[in-house]
């Protein structure tokens, strides 16, 4: 059984009159612990299937089962107790964050909301959270805004993993990092994903980190998914003419080191 | 830059901060410097400021110290703009992060309710108020909540509906928080600069009101007030302007002094914001 299957996802907005249809019929499904990349241009649906996923915005129509039940059914405190098993990290590390946060309230938040540890014990887990994402456990009384962009997306990921979720959306996780920050914030994922067997749905437009990372891969490209299949597959082929595009838009450098390994 | 350290480069600010700081010693010190009923005979009537040492400002027509009358109001006119600031400034931030927050219907209630009490001139609604219930510090106080906690409320609501869009609030939302805590939690303390901007605002124009009504004659009647000082001085403004100039003087002396600081501390909270 999958962990999350989308059946005829469908979002419109309504701008001035004009419908925009920002996520036109797609569907797709995540096995338990593997990783499905979503790539495509600005303005093809991307986040907007992220925000669906999570139950941050509603759909106008279709269907998403997580975990064997209708995820869109779920209403209220029943809606926010399966939050725990579905979490997500953004793009921006800083803007995901409530500016007057520090790393410990930041991390005590859903070991609180969701009852999983007491007060006395939450400053262990905590520490024990930071220490399982590399940072060190003194960094919990810091300010958000004290700490580096990588420092604080490390942060975001153990504020993802530490209610135990069996998915984690990465909507641009390591889009506004640099390149070695990058590197380090990828190694820390797979990490993560072979010892607690956690699904990704990893958002992004850099094919290149998508092949690294994901087993398959579906192009979006206004709304529609576009082509999907085999990630290596479609990169080194791709089949469509927005498949073609984001290809040749990729920097070569970085392919070509991707190849080499 | 320390904003300490730049609020008191500023001229002005450190102008309003010692009116202030000259205005909360006075208060506090009222009970000390004049214990007993302020409203006391404590010599001839209507003598004029600077003659007896003993009464440096003078006595009012009843042979009521004038500087004992001065120091005690400063007293009612801090508690009343202070307490009337702070009812309005959480009354219309909660207000306005509701509205801002829920959005829908819950929206279109509280602000058109916000619409009614804006409509109503507020110095209107106050008079009304205390008319009807009856003049005491707290009633007062309510009368002048009644018409100044819509401006907070507009400012928190449109700062709320900008916030609500940020990514960390979508965050708190993914790790299943309860949207009150999520509303008054996350949101409402970073709404909260440009609502605390209006302060100054709200405490300058409750003493004033406060004033007002008090020279209208529907003040506490068992407070001195300054409003009542002026009243009182008015009908014998040809003969002793003094009984009204020198409340008057103390009233502006306030206004300004709190205008002046709160104007300071915006500025270089401003500043601070803008660099981070």
């Amino acid at each position: 059984m999958s962990l999350l299957t989308v059946s005829n996802l469908t979002k419109r907005y309504r701008r001035g009159g004009k419908v925009v249809t920002a996520v036109d019929d797609v569907s797709f499904h995540i096995e338990p612990g593997e990783t499905l990349a979503l790539a495509g241009p600005s303005g093809s649906g991307k986040s907007t299937i992220a925000g669906l996923v999570l139950r941050l915005i509603e759909p106008d129509a279709g269907r998403i089962e997580f975990e064997g039940d209708d995820f869109l059914a779920l209403r209220g405190a029943k809606l926010r107790a399966r939050r725990a098993r579905l979490q997500m990290v953004f793009q921006d590390p800083l803007a995901a964050f409530n500016p007057r946060a520090t790393v410990a309230r930041v991390l005590d938040d859903p070991l609180r909301i969701h009852g999983i540890a007491s007060r006395a014990e939450r400053p262990r887990r905590i520490a024990a959270l930071l220490e399982r994402v590399g940072l060190a456990a003194d960094l919990a009384p810091r300010a958000i805004h004290e700490i580096s962009g990588g420092q604080r997306q490390r942060v975001a990921i153990a504020r993802a993993i530490a209610t135990g979720p069996s998915l984690i959306v990465l909507d641009e996780a390591v889009s506004a990092l640099d390149v070695s920050v990058r590197g380090q914030i990828l190694d820390l994922l797979l990490d993560l994903q072979s010892q607690e067997r956690i699904a990704y749905l990893f958002i992004s437009h850099d094919l290149g980190v998508v092949r690294a990372l994901a087993r398959r891969v579906i192009l979006l490209d206004a709304g529609r998914i576009a082509e999907s299949g085999d990630a290596r597959a479609v990169i080194d082929a791709p089949q469509s003419a927005i498949g073609r595009a984001l290809v040749a838009a990729a920097p070569r450098l970085k392919r070509t080191t991707q190849d080499a390994s | 830059m320390n904003p300490l350290r730049r609020f008191l480069r500023t001229p002005e600010a450190v102008a309003g901060a010692i009116l202030l700081a000259a205005l909360i010693a006075m208060a506090l010190i009222a009970p000390l410097l004049f214990p007993g009923d302020p409203q006391a005979i404590a010599g001839p009537a209507l003598l004029p400021p600077f003659q007896d040492w003993s009464l440096p400002l003078g006595t009012d027509r009843l042979g009521r110290d004038v500087q004992a009358e001065l120091f005690h109001g400063a007293r009612t006119s801090l508690a009343v703009g202070l307490a009337a600031a702070a009812a309005a400034l959480a009354i219309g931030s909660v207000v306005g992060t509701l509205a801002g927050f829920a959005g829908g219907l819950v929206d279109e209630m509280l602000m058109r309710v916000t619409d009614a009490f804006q409509t109503v001139p507020s110095f209107l609604l106050a008079l009304a108020f205390v008319s009807v219930v009856g003049p005491s510090l707290g009633i007062v106080v309510a009368a002048i909540v009644l018409g100044t906690w819509t401006g907070p409320a507009r400012i928190a609501r449109a700062e709320v509906l900008s916030i609500r869009e940020r990514d960390y609030v979508a965050s708190a939302r993914a790790i299943g928080m309860h949207p009150l805590e999520i509303a008054f939690r996350e949101v409402l303390p970073n709404a909260l600069p440009p609502v605390l901007a209006m302060s100054s605002v709200i405490v300058a124009a409750a003493v004033l009101t406060e004033a007002a009504l008090s020279f209208l004659g529907l003040g506490d009647p068992n407070r001195v007030t300054w409003g009542g000082m002026i009243a009182e001085g008015r009908a014998v403004l040809r003969t002793a302007p003094f009984l009204s100039i020198v409340p008057g003087i103390a009233l502006v002396l306030t206004v300004l002094g709190v205008y002046l600081a709160g104007e300071g501390i915006v500025e270089t909270t401003a500043v601070r914001r803008g660099l981070s």
